[in-house]
């Protein structure tokens, strides 16, 4: 006799999904998705479109962006020093923020802060994490005028909200035996912070840190260009749209993606060392 | 006279259950008493009540003559800092030296600088090392915690207990998670203490015939209540019986 609880279709075939509401939700929204996405092509405006001459163009500027790459506003000597100020602005805001976050996530971790604190903190910290930076960069602006200060306050402003949660989670995670054990000795809250939370999670920190500090490379990279807090972006964004210097633009492209691929190394190199589980 | 003395404990952590119900015994300075029961019972509860690192609902706690319950935090730190603890899973910090690991007893009689900045003085130190030898692990002095055995770590964790210079030892369940032959080392290091160095040390257990070996007194908790307090010679199988709620072949002993 045939077991009921074999799902088959029309055809005998036997079904491997449940066919819960999720699947049909799911379903259903891509289906739409699918259909709006050609609707929409009927839609547009192709007045002044030469297809044609639009795909070479674009080829032709791609190539001699990256086959052709040159400097001619400024010298190598000037590039590096700019990548070098991107950095320090990305440096400054990651540092910084890093030991504002320390202490803050200290107050967030349920292991170590009473529970209302805790609330207010992480409640604090999403509402900043849900701004992008740039428009943390552009409200700290009205203050500090377009520069690399506001730059690096909306950055540094993120990067808080990101390691604070970062880090609590990591607190979180520690052994609460560990915690019992000193307060068992008479130890205060500082001797558990020192000797049980910091030796236990140190590399954890220290490996979000650079990831942060990734990020922020590549953000510092944005605000040059988009709030005048100078370095390479602003190079890029001058000569991209004001100089309209494929090579340099190039050029400038080639320098950033060389840093970011340097920095994706050690990050990599980082997790392996002090996460070997979770990197592969 | 008496070190402990515990009158009419009482402990809830939620409205409608008691984990600790009426609890009343004394234990004197230099002895050796040991807690079993059934898991679930209240042994743990019991034990961190002592010095509260489970807060206790009713009852009265006295330590050396003086009031656990209405300690402020200041006298709290001080009492803790003169009542070791020994945990079934060790509790050591694993990133760190055994030695560093040790020195954290010191803790309770540091400030918050202090502790901050890792000021031992140099007889802190010895004594460390001291210990150390004694309990026969000072080779692994430099070693990081996780590298050492199980038996070894919880040597580690009894000289973070002695180094505090307490009087009463709190042994939660202390050879649990040890081999046979280990678990031996370290009962007969829990007896030396209480007899040669005069420090009480109490002990929950789950290994009847070790505490019947080793303990001056046993004391049998049941579902929140002691339902049995005496020596280990009268301790028979109907007590074992009360204790356990099932007859004693039914029981691995040892």
């Amino acid at each position: 006799m045939e077991a009921t609880y074999i799902k088959r279709k029309k055809d005998g075939r036997i079904h491997i999904k449940s066919g819960n509401k999720g699947d049909r939700v799911l379903r259903s929204t891509l289906g739409v998705l699918t259909i709006l996405t050609f609707v929409a092509f009927l839609f547009f405006n192709y007045a002044g479109l030469e297809l044609g001459s639009a795909i070479t163009e674009t080829a032709y500027n791609l190539k001699v962006m990256f086959f052709e790459p040159a400097l001619s506003h400024f010298g190598l000597r000037e590039a590096i020093y700019q990548v070098g100020i991107t950095l320090s602005l990305a440096f400054l805001a990651t540092i910084i923020g890093a030991i504002i976050a320390f202490f803050l996530s200290l107050m967030a971790a349920t292991n170590l802060a009473p529970l209302g604190l805790t609330r207010i903190i992480r409640v604090f910290v999403a509402f900043i994490r849900a701004v992008p930076t740039v428009l943390w960069v552009l409200i700290f602006a009205i203050a500090a005028g377009l520069g690399s200060e506001a730059a690096v306050l909306g950055m540094l402003f993120h990067s808080i909200a990101y390691l604070v949660k970062a880090f609590s989670e990591a607190f979180e995670e520690v052994d609460k035996g560990i915690l019992e054990a000193v307060r068992s000795t008479g130890g205060n809250w500082w001797h558990i912070v020192k000797s049980g939370v910091l030796p236990s999670t140190f590399t954890y920190l220290l490996s979000w840190i650079f990831l942060r500090f990734e990020i922020n490379f590549g953000v510092a990279v944005a605000m040059g260009a988009a709030a005048g807090a100078g370095g390479i972006g602003f190079d890029l964004f001058m000569a991209s749209s004001f100089y309209f210097d494929m090579r340099e633009v190039g050029f400038i492209t080639y320098a950033i993606l060389i840093v970011a691929f340097l920095l994706e190394v050690v990050s990599t190199r980082l997790k392996k060392r002090f996460f070997p589980a979770t990197s592969d | 006279m008496s070190l402990l003395r515990v009158e009419g404990l009482g402990k809830s952590y939620t409205a409608d259950k008691q984990i600790l119900k009426n609890i009343n015994f004394e234990i004197k300075a230099e002895e050796l008493v040991s807690i079993i029961g059934p898991s679930g019972a209240g042994k743990s509860t019991l034990l961190r009540c002592m010095n509260r690192m489970v807060e206790f609902s009713e009852g009265k706690i006295m330590f050396n003559n003086r009031d656990v319950g209405s300690l402020d935090k200041k006298e709290l730190r001080n009492v803790r800092a003169n009542i070791g603890m020994v945990f079934q899973h060790y509790n050591l910090v694993p990133r760190l030296t055994v030695i560093e690991n040790v020195l954290h007893g010191r803790f309770g009689y540091k400030t918050t600088l202090q502790g901050l900045l890792g000021r031992y003085t140099e007889a802190e130190k010895e004594r460390a090392f001291y210990l150390l030898e004694k309990l026969g692990i000072h080779e692994h002095a430099y070693k990081r915690c996780d590298q050492l055995s199980g038996g070894q770590q919880q040597r580690v964790g009894i000289c973070r207990a002695l180094i505090q210079e307490p009087k009463l030892i709190l042994c939660d369940e202390p050879i649990a998670s040890l081999d046979p032959n280990s678990s031996k080392i370290i009962m007969d290091l829990l007896k030396s203490i209480s007899t040669e160095m005069g420090i009480t040390c109490l002990v929950n257990l789950h290994q009847v015939d070790v505490a019947k070996h080793y303990s001056d007194r046993i004391i049998g908790l049941n579902k929140g209540e002691i339902v049995f307090t005496g020596t280990s010679h009268e301790l028979n199988e109907e007590q074992i019986n009360k204790i356990y709620g099932t007859k004693t072949e039914d029981l691995i002993t040892a």
